[in-house]
């Protein structure tokens, strides 16, 4: 058998619909896929199917040295088949909840690059995120680097991994704060013996940690920022939401950090190719209340729903265009479950009748992704103005 | 007590679930949002807490995240006195 490749420790462990494969069954398929794609050349596009096959399909590209494609959904986002640039390379996608996902091309070189420490053969991972969205394809590298256990099972909600993460007696979850939230929820009163509780992709709020923390007394509570073009940029490990002031001043962990307009700026040397050393815009908007500086939504008016970001505005756009709608706002609801949620005032047009127009509705956000659709829609008279002239949209904070 | 909110809580949960075309076992205090057998997922959970601030005028989540499991939990998080004069609001 092939020995496996630097990045992958042969004591690994894939459990997923209750099978737990090593480096026989990854190796076995891995052949299978080479030759595959030895034959594609170029550009390879794997479909959704589970953590191992993706894993087997790595070893692939690497040794076949095409560029892999992982799409999140069976449809791609592009389907073009000419290679961004030669060689071995991940393409992984953005997670767009309006418009087209964009596809990134990352050197696994250097995303490997990314990963910090020595890896703990013992760990028994949870993969929370989709194996093909960057924060679950780095949890996917930290466990086969380490060759730890990872337990998947893609497209399940939390309730389901809760229950995964109990009867796999897991130690390792990195997720963001909505799974967390629907976690603790699913939870009973068993609960998985976490060594190490790490929130990221959306903002940490306080008693989100408190709550953490007490049911996880002894593991290492994490949360961590980062952004897209300039991937993981820095974890706070105090249990505090926000991050210490003081950084603004003299950054953390190589990474400057600066706020221009109440807006986070970045320099970073892992930032994506071209992008290192460059201070970035993040969008984020911080505040600075005593030594600690505080997220504030975003400076886009993008909120979070469930770890996924959606535009109010966009969605707004959707509903004004429902034929019957004369006027609709779309707002950010703080929702302890799914940190937002959002909701729609909307104006009917003279004559329409209230059964028809909520069907309509219903009918023309179904095309958004579930977390974009607003999930209260009350019918008004009319819609507020501020004193700009404009509608005022609140709760985004 | 709490039976009021306990009713209108499976009131709008069974709303919720005829909007996606499931219909809701029976509930019980001890009934399980997440996790359990009924067929929702928490932005469905989600829904549930807002259309409930509406219809009681009351956030228990105003602090932040406050831990409940089962149905008979989130009904005791709402004050009982309220729960029956919210306003009138329809729900989506």
């Amino acid at each position: 058998m092939t020995p496996p490749p630097p990045w992958l420790h042969p004591g690994v462990r894939l459990i997923e619909a209750e099978r737990s494969v090593g480096w026989t069954e990854i190796a076995a398929q891995a052949d299978a896929f080479e030759a595959a794609f030895q034959a594609a050349g170029g550009r390879v596009v794997l479909p959704p199917q589970g953590v191992p096959a993706l894993v087997a399909a790595l070893v692939a590209a690497e040794r076949a040295g095409v560029e892999l494609h992982l799409p999140r959904r069976a449809a791609p986002a592009e389907t073009e088949s000419e290679p961004h640039g030669p060689g071995f390379a991940v393409l992984l996608e953005t997670s767009g909840t309006t418009g087209t996902p964009k596809l990134i091309r990352h050197d696994f070189q250097r995303l490997r690059g990314r990963l910090r420490g020595a890896g703990d053969p013992d760990a028994r991972w949870l993969l929370a995120y989709e194996p093909a969205a960057f924060a679950g394809f780095q949890v996917i590298l930290t466990a086969l680097a380490a060759g730890a256990t990872l337990v998947s099972a893609p497209g399940a909600g939390a309730a389901e991994l809760a229950r995964l993460a109990v009867s796999h007696a897991v130690t390792h979850i990195s997720a963001t704060p909505s799974f967390w939230r629907a976690f603790l929820l699913a939870l009973d009163g068993a609960a998985p013996p976490l060594v190490a509780v790490t929130l990221g992709g959306e903002v940490a709020d306080q008693p989100l940690l408190d709550r953490l923390a007490e049911r996880f007394p002894t593991a290492k509570l994490r949360h961590i920022y980062a952004s897209t073009e300039a991937g993981a940029l820095f974890a706070v490990g105090d249990g505090k939401a926000g991050f210490p002031a003081d950084w603004l001043e003299t950054g953390i962990d190589g990474v400057g950090l600066r706020l221009s307009d109440g807006v986070l700026e970045v320099n970073s040397p892992r930032a994506m190719l071209g992008l290192d050393g460059v201070w970035l815009s993040t969008g984020d908007v911080v505040e600075v209340r005593g030594d600690r500086a505080l997220f504030a939504g975003r400076l886009d008016g993008r909120v979070n729903v469930g770890g996924v970001k959606v535009s109010p505005e966009v969605v707004e756009q959707v509903l004004l265009d429902v034929p019957g709608v004369r006027d609709a706002l779309v707002q950010a609801a703080a929702n302890p479950v799914t940190g937002h949620i959002l909701t729609a005032l909307v104006v009917p047009a003279p004559g329409v009748e209230e059964a028809a127009l909520r069907a309509a509705i219903r009918a023309a956000v179904a095309v958004l992704p579930p977390a974009a659709r607003p999930r209260l829609v009350t019918l008004t008279g009319s819609i507020a103005l501020g004193a700009a002239g404009k509608k005022t949209r609140k709760g985004t904070a | 007590m709490t039976e009021t909110m306990f009713a209108l809580i499976a009131e709008e949960l069974a709303r919720i679930a005829a909007d996606k075309g499931e219909t809701l076992p029976a509930l019980g205090p001890d009934t399980r949002f997440l996790g359990g057998d009924l067929p929702i997922d928490s932005l469905d959970l989600a829904t549930l807490l807002v259309v409930l601030e509406q219809r009681t005028g009351q956030d228990p989540f105003r602090a932040g995240f406050v831990q409940f499991n089962t149905v008979g939990e989130l009904a005791a998080l709402y004050r009982p006195d309220l729960s029956r004069s919210g306003a009138a609001a329809g729900s989506a």
